[in-house]
């Protein structure tokens, strides 16, 4: 019976010996002398605050949720508009990339002061949605059964039945393993918004008033019930998909690809407006956010004010030199954390096939890392790691790993099952059917992983700077914050979202190349 | 938003023409008001909490609308925004932006005649004087760091001879050992260190030269044009309700655990630690809230030394002197 339960519940068994080893590590203060509380006495905390929660939980439940479904309903709206006019896409492309990349920790105050009321959280929880669920949605539209299309299309069926019958339907699973980050995702872009909205109730205003308290207990708790409301979600999405992708996977292998989103060969003075329309409209959009809401010019910078601020004002030379010296410190540990967290959840991908036992117990631990804010992680991490340059790696990995592993796990479950079966059939081991099959199978999604990663291993790094280290541009932005410096906040912003957008073009080359040489088409 | 700022600007206008100052208030009108806070639900704010509870704001005709804030919010950007008519500050950031930006600030009050940061250590290893911080590792929050540079120059300690790190509000690392002093609140963050089994010590910066009000009452020159009685209002109604605090600085806190400072996660005794703490450093004889030439010509004074060199016209002395 005992033997019974367990062979039915690993999950369950891996977690009793977590939460038992979690325990002890707390009890016995093993973790930088009890920075790590035990399990117990969070919980006994928790009981005690209990009166405070309520409040908190609500005004951040309510907050994430709109801003999951605003995010959400534009982003697959938008997904479908750009699969439909690629053109779309095209003109788009810059300013899809820059919500992406957009440091939450440098527009939430800026979101704070232009909005009131709950709306910065919502729209920070909106935009920490869209980039994930878009990019999914046209994942997933752009890589359906091309025999399936062609089967409606010969009973006449338009272009419109063909995405509703064949393409949304197929979509599912990549949406909704979209809508798996953009969960966690929405939460914790909520939260930011918080730390920089003021406002009475939240649980990072909670946490804000509890970080000065030394009562680690207290923090852990708070950060235990943001990543239950986050992994609640998480699973709630993880099982709708794993019940849909039984349903819409291919039986059969399909020899031809569907055709590549392009738009049709076109002169070059075509292209060249359709890159300028695209490099043109972030800053149109920043520009009339500005306009539309009529924001103070001492406190919005117009993308014209930020270049005549760095390359023509009087102050030109101090302000170049101060960002000059940030970057030289934030860049190189970037690319340092990106790597590192790349490597980390590509070897956690292969290890799900390999030893799927072992992916589930370190599930858990993974999502806490997500969920759990980085403010509240981050004392917890210096005290262990002190205020150093490992400290900035770890946050950096800790952001990066997981977005880029559930891409990637996603790409091996969805190798076809015609291809995975004739090594099998040829007796080959599961190592070799990995290496033979499904990791080139799966290399535009490890590609489509490492674009999701460019920009954030930049956020974890600032992050790091801002909360602990005291260096780079994360820290400019701080005290720039600190000394109401406007001109040199909207500089720090626009020149991290301009060197994600560089990482991610980058990125983008290199995928092009290999799988170019490999036949496979990229997914956008 | 342009719309609602002509409209505000309107009815503070007709109200401030209409209110004759000795008309009980609940006979009158009142105009909304806000005032952007400096932090989040505390001591430190009691007595516009006590004004508000008590109706002193409504007496002198003012609806007003208290905006909490936090280590994130910039209380300076909400007057711009046009989200607060009033702000509490702290003077080096307002003036800096004054002299830096061209910002259109005016300081009209000061809630703290003594800037109550101070450099807090523990008792077995204290840190009493700027002296005792050379070759020690102290934890200040960025925008503060200009404040203890300003201290160590005014002492002549070389800035290298201290390691300044960056300070999240949380006296864990100090507890712990990883730093010797943090540059905090010495009103609160001592009795925190106390419930964790420490005894702290502390020194004031301002009894070390870099002598500074703080939460200074900081509102826009359009607003100080268009809004003089409303103003005058806001500071007699708050030193109605800082001379009621502090007549029982035990009173009022208990009172407020479930409504102002619900959900905070702080003790009663924290509150009641800080509200007692507080009061040597509010205390002018000019009365709370009050400027006094000598006070402003300090906070000048411990400026310049920082390279921030403001000038006597910031400040306006004669909304005060209508009290």
């Amino acid at each position: 019976m005992g033997v019974d339960l367990w062979q039915r519940w690993p999950g369950l068994r891996n977690a009793l010996v977590l939460i038992a080893i979690w325990e002890l590590v707390g009890q016995f203060k093993l973790v930088a002398g009890g920075a790590l509380p035990s399990l117990s006495a969070i919980v006994l905390r928790l009981w005690v605050d209990r009166a405070d929660y309520p409040g908190h939980i609500w005004a951040t439940l309510s907050a994430s949720a709109s801003g999951f479904l605003i995010g959400n309903t534009i982003a697959i709206l938008a997904g479908v508009l750009f699969v439909t006019f690629p053109v779309l896409l095209r003109i788009t492309r810059g300013l899809n990339i820059a919500i992406f990349a957009l440091p939450p920790i440098a527009i939430a105050p800026i979101l704070a002061l232009t909005l009131s009321g709950m709306a910065p959280r919502i729209t920070l929880a909106a935009l920490g949605v869209y980039f994930v669920t878009m990019s999914a949605t046209v994942i997933g539209l752009s890589q359906y059964d091309s025999r399936a299309a062609n089967l409606v299309r010969a009973y006449g069926g338009a272009k419109w039945q063909v995405l509703w019958r064949v393409q949304l339907r197929g979509a599912l699973p990549a949406i909704l393993s979209g809508f798996r980050i953009a969960a966690p995702a929405a939460v914790l872009g909520a939260i930011l918004a918080e730390f920089g909205g003021g406002g009475r109730w939240g649980l990072g205003t909670y946490l804000l008033g509890s970080l000065g308290r030394g009562e680690p207990a207290r923090i852990w708790g708070i950060g235990l019930v943001a990543t239950l409301i986050a992994g609640l979600s998480y699973v709630a999405f993880a099982l709708l998909s794993a019940r849909l992708v039984g349903t819409s996977r291919a039986v059969s292998l399909n020899p031809a690809a569907p055709p590549a989103l392009r738009v049709d060969p076109s002169p070059w003075w075509h292209r060249i407006g359709l890159l300028l329309c695209s490099v043109a409209l972030p800053f149109v959009v920043w520009w009339a956010f500005l306009r539309v809401l009529s924001v103070p010019s001492m406190l919005g910078k117009t993308p014209w004010d930020v270049i005549h601020y760095l390359f023509l004002s009087e102050l030109r030379a101090t302000a170049q030199s101060r960002l000059f010296s940030a970057l030289a410190e934030t860049l190189p540990i970037t690319f340092a954390g990106m790597i590192l967290g790349m490597g980390f959840a590509f070897v956690l991908a292969v290890s799900s096939r390999l030893l799927p036992e072992f992916t589930r117990a370190f599930m858990p631990v993974a999502l806490i890392t997500q969920t759990m804010p980085l403010v509240a992680l981050t004392p917890l991490l210096v005290l262990i790691l002190g205020r150093g340059t490992s400290l900035t790696l770890w946050v950096t990995i800790s952001v990066t790993f997981f977005p880029a592993y559930v891409m990637m796990a996603q790409g091996l479950l969805l190798v076809p099952r015609a291809a995975v079966e004739l090594p099998r059939a040829y007796g080959a081991k599961a190592w070799a059917e990995l290496r033979l099959v499904a990791i080139p199978a799966s290399i535009p999604y490890v590609f489509a992983a490492m674009r999701l990663t460019a920009p954030r291993a930049l956020l974890g790094v600032m992050i790091a700077e801002w909360l602990a280290t005291g260096r780079g541009l994360g820290n400019l932005l701080n005290q720039s914050r600190g000394y109401l410096d406007f001109n040199m906040i909207w500089t720090v912003a626009a020149v991290s979202v301009l060197i994600s957008v560089g990482f991610y073009q980058i990125v983008l080359m290199i995928e092009r190349r290999v799988l170019a040489r490999m036949g496979m088409a990229a997914t956008e | 938003m342009r719309l609602q700022m002509n409209r505000r600007h309107f009815l503070g206008a007709s109200a401030g023409a209409a209110a004759l100052p000795f008309l009980p208030g609940r006979a009158r009108a009142t105009t909304p008001f806000t005032m952007q806070s400096a932090w989040i639900n505390d001591a430190e704010f009691a007595g516009y909490f006590i004004g508000l509870d008590q109706g002193y704001y409504a007496e002198e005709g003012l609806d007003l609308t208290y905006l909490p804030g936090g280590p994130d919010v910039i209380p300076e950007s909400s007057i711009i925004a046009g989200r607060a008519d009033l702000s509490l500050t702290t003077p080096d950031t307002t003036i800096k932006a004054i002299v830096e930006q061209g910002a259109p600030f005016k300081i009209i009050g000061a809630q703290y005649q003594k800037n109550p940061i101070g450099i807090v250590s523990l008792a077995k290893s204290p840190i009493l004087t700027p002296q005792d911080m050379i070759g020690k590792t102290i934890a200040v929050p960025p925008v503060n760091t200009i404040s203890v540079e300003a201290v160590l120059a005014i002492n002549g300690i070389e800035r290298s001879q201290v390691n300044i790190v960056p300070y999240s509000y949380d006296p864990t690392p100090l507890i712990r050992g990883e730093i010797d002093a943090s540059l905090d609140f010495t009103t609160n963050v001592p009795y925190t260190i106390e419930t964790m089994g420490e005894e702290a010590v502390s020194f004031l910066l301002y009894d070390f030269g870099f002598t500074i009000y703080n939460d200074t009452v900081v509102v826009t020159e359009e607003t100080l044009r268009t809004k003089r009685a409303e103003l005058v209002g806001w500071l007699r109604a708050s030193r109605r309700g800082w001379v009621e605090n502090f007549e029982d600085p035990d009173l009022w806190p208990p009172r407020w655990m479930d409504t102002w400072f619900a959900g905070t996660g702080r003790s009663l005794e924290n509150e009641l630690f800080f509200n007692h703490a507080q009061q040597p450093l509010m205390a002018s004889p000019a009365g709370y809230m009050a400027m006094t030439e000598e006070g402003i010509e300090a906070n000048l004074e411990a400026l310049a030394r920082v390279g921030i060199n403001g000038t006597r016209d910031m400040f306006d002395t004669t909304l005060l002197e209508e009290l």
